[in-house]
């Protein structure tokens, strides 16, 4: 499975594009999360790995910014392993190692479609990607 | 030690174990280093510094400066602070320093700007005046909205709780009663050997929340170990590092370092109450903290540490490195710190006001009452706020004379379109202030005043407020 950050303008809200995307290319697309109303927002959705690269050309061909990299960077220069993002983190992304070190599963990070880590981090290391 | 304690008993962990080390890594607010930074020519009597925009103190004679932790910079506030500067100094990176003077006969000069380095300075010492804590409270918020404060991000309705310190592996932890600990004990501080210089302020030994004033020359600090931090909303501080390495004298001593976090119990307390005494909500071991998770009114929720326990387990390591190699020493104390004194609340002439004694009666509504009735209303009482209720006086929301109006404009008639149902509110021993900044900060112009179980006690308006400060 990977996942997608889509990013609609208020232009393509006012069009069911997911649906269309779903029904015109026959491929399951799990939102995970949505933070979106009429002026625009963003889709956190997960896709078949095998079906990437045409879910991202009938997106984009619908207008939708599609990303597919890194929804979170952690500088690990930075970070001092305090764990103050720890209990916030809404999908248990975040873990304390055996050796007290902080662990960041990007697999589960939902990204800026949450970001309550990022404020609370007293080092200043954990970046939503834009 | 605590294993061998717990395997082979006491006499046995007495006998094989000379020192034990602890370590702890976490924000210590009250911490800042004193700078000299020699004579200019000619001479600066300062009375006024900034060094990268962080405004510096001058406590003493002419070109002492002290660069408070939690001193924010004014031109990026609560990003960068006084820790951050002295972590840049401590890494070797130059910083912008600018100083006005009135100016004396021997100290003439009035302005001065320049650009130093820590090689550049005559002294540069970690003067920490409350460090180490022996324990920290949980903390969790009652409130309806996220809050910010020392104790990090903490969430509405009790969804996380924060704590502090290392537990088991807390220097005073260990020493409870400041047996081998005291003035001139010789410690890791920051990466390098610091002092003990006597108990920090506010130590409170009686209740377990003793705590150390500090030294140590920051030209041999470790960055890795003293570090800038910026807690949103609530401003900068500095992470520090300790050891403390506790000689094993006698059996006593072994007994109290053989504490284990199981033992360790802290209060969970609301900071939702913005009180000097806040509401304590249960206790909690540090056993229970560092398992990720804690109980609040019966509900499970996540747990963050504040400090690091990775690195306060690093610094016990390196600490004892250091001792195995015969880089340190163990001093005993040139003096014992107190260990009867407790910490005293601040002596007021002017008592504050709080909420309750502004309170007034709020004018009420219920959901199915028409919007034509409540309009009636808020002439008949010649208010701007009406309080929606249920039939027990419990909050449902509010209406105001703008929705009304707006409402009559659209030609609405039912009272459920227009009713607010995410309400700010207030409580009777909220302090005025809070509750002033609460209107603020959400620029509302009332708050309906209701205890924990919601129900409606009054309401306070921002013109009982301006009556108060026109009074």
């Amino acid at each position: 499975m990977v996942r997608l950050l889509l990013r609609f303008s208020e232009k393509e809200v006012s069009q069911p594009v997911t649906a269309e995307v779903i029904l015109e290319q026959g491929v399951p697309v799990n939102i995970l999360s949505a933070h979106i109303n009429q002026l625009g927002g963003e889709i956190l959705a997960e896709i078949p790995s095998k079906h990437l690269d045409k879910i991202v050309k009938a997106f984009r061909d619908r207008g939708v910014t599609v990303q597919v990299r890194k929804l979170i960077e952690v500088d690990e220069e930075e970070c001092f392993d305090c764990g103050a993002c720890l209990s916030l983190c809404p999908v248990n992304a975040i873990t304390l190692e055996e050796d007290f070190s902080v662990a960041f599963d990007e697999g589960k990070c939902i990204g800026t479609t949450c970001g309550l880590c990022a404020d609370a981090c007293p080092a200043r290391a954990i970046k939503l990607t834009r | 030690m605590k294993k061998l304690v717990e395997s082979s008993g006491l006499e046995v962990a007495y006998k094989e174990i000379d020192v034990v080390t602890t370590g702890t890594f976490g924000a210590m607010c009250s911490s800042g280093a004193i700078i000299n930074l020699g004579h200019s020519d000619p001479p600066i009597k300062i009375s006024k510094a900034w060094i990268n925009n962080v405004e510096v103190c001058h406590p003493g004679g002419a070109v002492d400066l002290y660069i408070g932790a939690t001193q924010m910079s004014q031109t990026k506030p609560f990003e960068y602070g006084g820790g951050h500067l002295i972590e840049d100094l401590i890494r070797g990176k130059e910083v912008e320093l600018t100083a006005t003077a009135y100016g004396t006969d021997c100290y003439p000069r009035t302005k001065l700007e320049t650009t130093i380095t820590k090689h550049d300075l005559n002294q540069f010492y970690l003067v920490n005046f409350r460090n180490c804590y022996q324990r920290y409270n949980c903390a969790t918020n009652s409130r309806n909205e996220t809050i910010y404060t020392y104790m990090g991000k903490l969430l509405p309705n009790f969804k996380n709780a924060t704590y502090s310190g290392a537990g088991a592996l807390n220097p005073l932890t260990n020493d409870p009663d400041y047996e081998t600990i005291g003035i001139g004990t010789r410690i890791f501080l920051g990466g390098t050997q610091g002092y003990v210089i006597g108990e920090g302020t506010q130590h409170d030994p009686k209740n377990r929340f003793g705590n150390l004033m500090v030294r140590g020359n920051c030209k041999k600090m470790n960055p890795d170990f003293i570090q800038g931090a910026a807690l949103t909303k609530y401003g900068t501080t500095l992470y520090i590092g300790i050891g403390i390495p506790i000689p094993i004298l006698n059996q006593g001593i072994t007994k109290k370092v053989a504490i284990t976090d199981e033992q360790i119990l802290t209060d969970i307390v609301d900071y939702g109450t913005p009180r000097r005494t806040r509401p304590k909500l249960g206790k909690v071991s540090y056993k229970r903290l560092k398992s990720g998770t804690v109980t609040i009114n019966n509900k499970t929720v996540r747990v963050s540490p504040l400090s690091s326990l990775k690195k306060a387990k690093t610094i016990a390591q390196t600490l004892k490195t250091w001792i195995e190699n015969a880089t340190f020493y163990l001093t005993a104390p040139a003096e014992r710190l107190p260990t009867d004194t407790t910490c005293k609340p601040m002596k007021q002439t002017k008592e504050i006001t709080f909420v309750e004694n502004l309170t007034h009666p709020a004018v009420t509504c219920t959901e199915n009452e028409k919007i034509k009735t409540v309009a009636q209303r808020i002439i008949t009482h010649s208010v701007n706020h009406i309080v929606v209720v249920d039939n027990q006086e419990k909050l449902r929301g509010i209406v105001t004379s703008w929705d009304i109006t707006k409402a009559v404009a659209e030609g609405k008639e039912k009272l459920t379109d227009i009713t607010i149902k995410k309400v700010v509110t207030t409580a009777p021993d909220e302090p005025i202030e809070a509750a002033s900044r609460k209107m603020a900060q959400h620029n509302i112009s009332a708050l309906p005043v209701i205890n924990r179980d919601k129900k409606v006690l009054g309401i306070i308006t921002s013109e009982d407020i301006l009556k108060l400060v026109g009074r």
